[in-house]
């Protein structure tokens, strides 16, 4: 029975493998056969809406975009932790109460600090580029 | 909205040194307009937007005219004496105008809700006396309109901030608007020609190919 | 086909690699977002609700080339244009298609003497289709893509008949013109477009 139970095992290992691999096979096989390889300079260069483009498009984007990103992890982590303690809330002790509490004032501490930034406002000049 | 002489006489008055012609247009349209001359054009122009009774806040369209050398014949009567006689008689005589770039501004008011009053300036000559002042300064929207006279007539205002062609590319060497723009000669059939085009079709397709 | 048609009658559906390749391909042309004039409006007028070409599959109008793989070159093509024109169908993959919508794509329509028109954008790309038209209804626009659906489910994989981007041999992109100091430089791609042949008439 053992064995059994393994050899089902490795099989459905086994198809599940097959079953990934199958379309890229095919579609390698397809691609090797019906698309050949045709690059030309204008095919690759860099779209830029039709005009002549002049370097490629990796270009520095402003550093505090990546601002909101990083407000939006910290205080979707924190909701997180709070859904737990909204479930318990009935009976927790007052040691967990005030530890909570702690958590929540230094979030609100980092929130008060990003308003006072500037970081939530709204932006009136925001264009992508080396600075401005 | 203001008669013309009274505005010439306002002009006259407010910019010292500057020159009002008015054109009359006895056409249906009867749209007489008033002629600058460029150096106090601006001038005139912020006295035009400035002054509260006039108050043209609002230039809406600013297009370029082409004018070759023109014949104009007057009738005028003259008056002869033959032996003692007085006669009048008419006689034509030829007046020659000089050929010239003409950009006209037709500009309204937003604010006293009148309009339009059709201004021109005219420049010395077609080839190389071919500058203006730009009333860019003084309304916006002239900014791109200027740049299409630029482009397809080639007045060069002078002033502008930003002179390029608009609707042609950089590299392009002439001005399209003009009289004597010639196109490239780039023929392609088309059904049923005539007039000029089948002269064109002809000289494209000569008659031993035809034949052949 | 005939007896793929008779066992269609029985119920029994068949095909071949080559029909179901066409058959993926032709049901999901994405057009690129290409409108220049006033046939620009009966595009858009054939992607809203009365005329629907999503139901052809062709509902996504993409921005960008590089997802694209039908352009439909719907308005005046100025000279000016031109070069855009044929840059941005040089950054589209294989396979793609051109559909000219309207007259002045086909020919530079009622425009053709003007100093900034290109007489036609067939003298730079390989035009699929033409719609004639001035503006074509969006009837004519789904005709002419259905017409192109038709061309797509002809083609072979294999064989002399085979599309461009399955010859090794065939041109992988075609040369831009370039703005010359009176016209565009070259004035046509020679190898696409040969000027009209010669009609008796004129020297009758």
């Amino acid at each position: 029975m053992h064995s059994d139970s393994w050899s089902f095992l490795a099989l459905f290992a086994l198809a599940a493998v097959g079953f990934a691999l199958a379309p890229l096979i095919i579609a390698w096989v397809w691609a090797r056969a019906y698309s050949p390889r045709k690059p030309g300079a204008i095919k690759n260069a860099t779209y830029e809406c039709g005009l002549a483009s002049e370097g490629t498009g990796w270009i520095q984007f402003q550093s505090d975009i990546y601002l909101y990103g990083i407000v939006f992890l910290v205080f979707d982590v924190e909701t997180i932790f709070l859904m737990p303690v909204a479930a318990a809330f009935q009976g927790l002790s007052f040691g967990a109460c005030a530890a909570m509490s702690v958590f929540m004032l230094l979030l609100v501490e980092g929130l008060v600090w990003l308003w006072l930034k500037g970081a939530l406002g709204s932006r009136t000049k925001y264009c992508y580029g080396t600075g401005n | 909205m203001i008669a013309l002489e009274e505005l010439k006489s306002r002009i006259a008055a407010a910019v010292s040194g500057a020159q009002v012609e008015i054109i009359p247009n006895p056409s249906l349209a009867n749209q007489p307009s008033i002629l600058l001359d460029g150096p106090h054009a601006r001038a005139v122009a912020r006295f035009l937007r400035d002054e509260p009774d006039l108050a043209f806040d609002y230039a809406s369209n600013v297009t370029g005219v082409d004018w070759p050398e023109r014949v104009i014949k007057e009738k005028i009567k003259v008056k002869k004496e033959t032996g003692g006689v007085v006669s009048e008689t008419e006689e034509t005589i030829e007046r020659k105008t000089p050929a010239c770039l003409e950009v006209v501004y037709h500009l309204y008011s937003m604010a006293l809700r009148h309009g339009p009053l059709v201004v021109r300036l005219r420049t010395g000559d077609r080839q190389n006396d071919v500058a203006l002042p730009s009333l860019t300064p003084v309304w916006r929207s002239c900014e791109f309109q200027e740049r299409e006279v630029f482009d397809l007539f080639g007045v060069i205002f002078q002033g502008h901030h930003d002179l390029r062609r608009l609707l042609m590319w950089e590299g392009f060497k002439d001005h399209p608007m003009r009289k004597d723009y010639v196109a490239p000669d780039d023929y392609e059939y088309e059904p049923t020609p005539h007039d000029q085009t089948l002269e064109r079709a002809r000289r494209h397709y000569p008659q031993e190919a035809a034949q052949s | 086909m005939e007896p793929e048609i008779e066992l269609q009658r029985h119920g029994v559906f068949t095909t071949t690699v080559e029909q179901l390749y066409n058959w993926g391909r032709k049901n999901s042309l994405w057009p690129l977002q290409f409108g220049l004039a006033c046939c620009a409006i009966e595009m858009i007028a054939a992607s809203m609700a009365r005329f629907d070409i999503a139901r052809f599959g062709a509902e996504v109008f993409r921005p960008s080339p590089r997802q694209a793989d039908l352009m439909i070159v719907a308005g005046t093509v100025t000279k000016k244009m031109a070069p855009q024109v044929v840059r941005l169908y040089n950054q589209m993959p294989e396979p793609k298609y051109v559909i000219a919508m309207g007259a002045c794509a086909i020919s530079g329509g009622p425009f053709k003497e003007g100093y900034n028109v290109l007489k036609g954008i067939d003298r730079y790309l390989p035009v699929d289709v033409f719609i004639p038209g001035c503006p074509p209804r969006p009837e004519a626009l789904l005709h002419g893509l259905m017409l192109l659906q038709k061309k797509i489910a002809a083609q072979p994989l294999t064989g002399p008949g085979r599309p461009r981007y399955l010859d090794q041999n065939g041109p992988s992109e075609f040369p831009c013109p370039s703005y010359g100091a009176h016209d565009l430089e070259p004035l046509c791609n020679h190898a696409l477009w040969q000027p009209p042949s010669v009609r008796e008439e004129l020297h009758s």
